[in-house]
């Protein structure tokens, strides 16, 4: 089934074509050089660029797969997690096409699209496994039962992890994004020169907490001239921390949860230092690991095609009376 | 020539479907703050009660604002779509333009109004001119008290956020201020009609790159602006 998705929750315009699991185009318009003045996502200047290019964008997407609008089979969007004025744009597209071209329409959640790019980069991974999607918008532990069946194990109680990663960037005066800058700079650091707070330790939870952590970040130099400090000792340090946060946590959901496979996906999933201390830990304790490949990644429409196309063969669809919700549970229908 | 209009800018969402210069529809939804959930069954609903499909609509107008920004993106990008989809030719309206287009063989000035929040309005000026509504001027955005300080004459005031700014534009103009009456706006036929215009002038949007008319930029761009 030739399956058009659309996302539009933050600031990545995306269209892409699915079929059988296979991608045949993947178009993503990033915003992020037309936010980084402002140092992060301003919602409204995102929403005006998703009116502005989506035609495009979808457009790119049937043209680079050689194929034609009268060939989508079924419309997928983003309908639940984000930005609620950047989510509306990419809705009103898939309705309006999903009711011109009269083909089925389902919402996805924005999170259910990041456990899709996983299956999708890893169409062998076990169910049931526990994925870790973690991006500037989410960290969150995912007990997936099987393919649209979700528990949520774990979930930030503040900042999402590359949030994180911005903060202490923009305090260091690195720019917007911080994740990959941090990435950079961090490998010539030496991860041991501060020892930052490992959060929520002994929580008994698997939930996440970068607040504190950036907090501490910020409060230790507060006052420093930055151009004399040690950033990339700071950046490697301040990764160190968050990294084996995050790993720790998600190896104790899958013992918890009596897993042997862990996936990892969404933005944060590039750090490079999370994929080497993800294997190294996964080694020691005997979890296959399955991450993302790089491209899917960030936001993009391929995640949200695959997902539709798994809950259409469910037999779920959406009406066109589909709206955008910003903060629905992951667990909902579709 | 058959034309379907959606306009999502204003207090409610105005749906029309005129066949030549002969309205067929003009639906006016709920005052809401979601145009997403409903506008697509309302299209459909405006279409099948004139026992027609999109197949035989000719042309698609479309509402481009000033208005509510979440509003107006929801009818633009669905008339985009709905354009690119069927291939259909796409005009974009003024909202404002829309409005005033409404008010008849007015003599007087023509003040079309839309509510932009936090006591501001977007407001356009207009004259008859011929049988014809003309613009005089360029669009304006801002606190209704500024709008109403350069007025001198009477005027006749269209749109419903006329209605919501009625006390403060009596008490400044008194004497000088007409408002046109409450629910006599038929936007989604007026935006149809301007559209029809355009395509007869031989005028049309292309599908892909129409963009809304904000009037005004993000409050951060603003800053980021006053800052330079």
């Amino acid at each position: 089934m030739l399956v058009l998705g659309i996302e539009t929750s933050c600031d990545e315009t995306a269209a892409a074509l699915v079929a059988d699991g296979h991608i045949l185009s993947n178009v993503v318009a990033s915003q992020m050089d037309l936010h980084a003045s402002f140092g992060g996502v301003v919602p409204e200047v995102a929403a005006r660029k998703h009116v502005e290019v989506i035609g495009y964008v979808i457009n790119e997407a049937l043209g680079s797969a050689g194929k034609a609008l009268e060939d989508v089979e079924a419309i997928a969007v983003t309908s639940r997690y984000g930005l609620i004025g950047c989510l509306v744009v990419g809705v009103a597209a898939a309705k309006a096409l999903a009711y011109t071209l009269k083909r089925p329409l389902v919402g996805i959640h924005h999170i259910e699209g990041h456990i899709f790019a996983n299956i999708l980069s890893n169409p062998h991974i076990p169910m049931p496994h526990v994925c870790l999607t973690v991006s500037g918008g989410h960290t969150m532990l995912v007990y997936v039962k099987d393919l649209c069946q979700y528990e949520v194990l774990g979930n930030t109680l503040d900042d999402a992890a590359g949030e994180a990663f911005d903060k202490v960037a923009k305090f260091l005066g690195l720019g917007f994004p911080g994740g990959p800058v941090i990435d950079r700079l961090a490998a010539q650091g030496d991860r041991t020169a501060y020892n930052f707070p490992r959060p929520l330790r002994r929580s008994g939870t698997v939930d996440f907490s970068f607040s504190g952590l950036k907090t501490a970040v910020v409060n230790r130099f507060k006052g420093s001239d930055i151009s004399t400090l040690p950033v990339s000792d700071i950046a490697a340090s301040f990764q160190e921390a968050v990294v084996e946060h995050l790993v720790s946590k998600t190896v104790e959901a899958a013992s918890r949860a009596d897993v042997s496979a862990i996936g990892v996906t969404g933005g944060v999933a590039m750090n490079s230092r999370l994929r080497e201390v993800f294997a190294e830990r996964c080694r020691q304790e005997g979890h296959q690991l399955f991450f993302t490949r790089t491209d899917l990644c960030g936001d993009n429409a391929a995640m949200v095609a695959a997902a539709g196309a798994a809950r259409l063969a469910h037999g779920e669809s959406a009406d066109l009376y589909l709206s955008a919700i910003p903060n629905a549970p992951l667990e909902s229908a579709a | 020539m058959m034309i379907l209009s959606i306009d999502t800018a204003g207090r409610s969402d105005a749906i029309g479907l005129i066949d030549g210069r002969r309205v067929l529809a003009d639906f006016v939804g709920d005052v809401t703050h979601n145009s997403l959930q409903g506008i697509i069954m309302n299209i459909d609903a405006v279409l099948s009660n004139a026992g027609l499909t999109l197949a035989d609509v000719d042309g698609l107008g479309v509402g481009i604002g000033p208005g509510s920004w979440t509003g107006v993106r929801v009818g633009i990008t669905v008339g985009k779509m709905m354009a690119y989809a069927t291939g259909k030719p796409l005009c974009g309206v003024s909202s404002l333009d829309a409005l005033a287009s409404q008010a008849g063989d007015a003599s007087t000035l023509i003040c079309s109004v839309v509510d932009a929040g936090r006591g501001n309005i977007y407001a356009g000026f207009y004259r008859r001119r011929g049988g014809v509504t003309v613009k005089q001027g360029q669009y304006t955005a801002g606190p209704v008290e500024g709008l109403v300080a350069r007025i001198r004459e009477p005027v006749l005031f269209v749109g419903d956020a006329a209605q919501v700014h009625r006390q403060t534009i009596s008490a400044l103009l008194g004497d000088l201020a007409r408002f046109m009456k409450a629910g006599e706006e038929r936007q989604g036929s007026a935006t149809a009609l301007l559209a029809l215009s355009r395509l007869e002038r031989g005028e049309s949007d292309d599908a892909l790159s129409l963009v809304p008319l904000y009037l005004k930029e993000p409050l951060v761009q603003a800053l980021a602006a006053r800052k330079r």
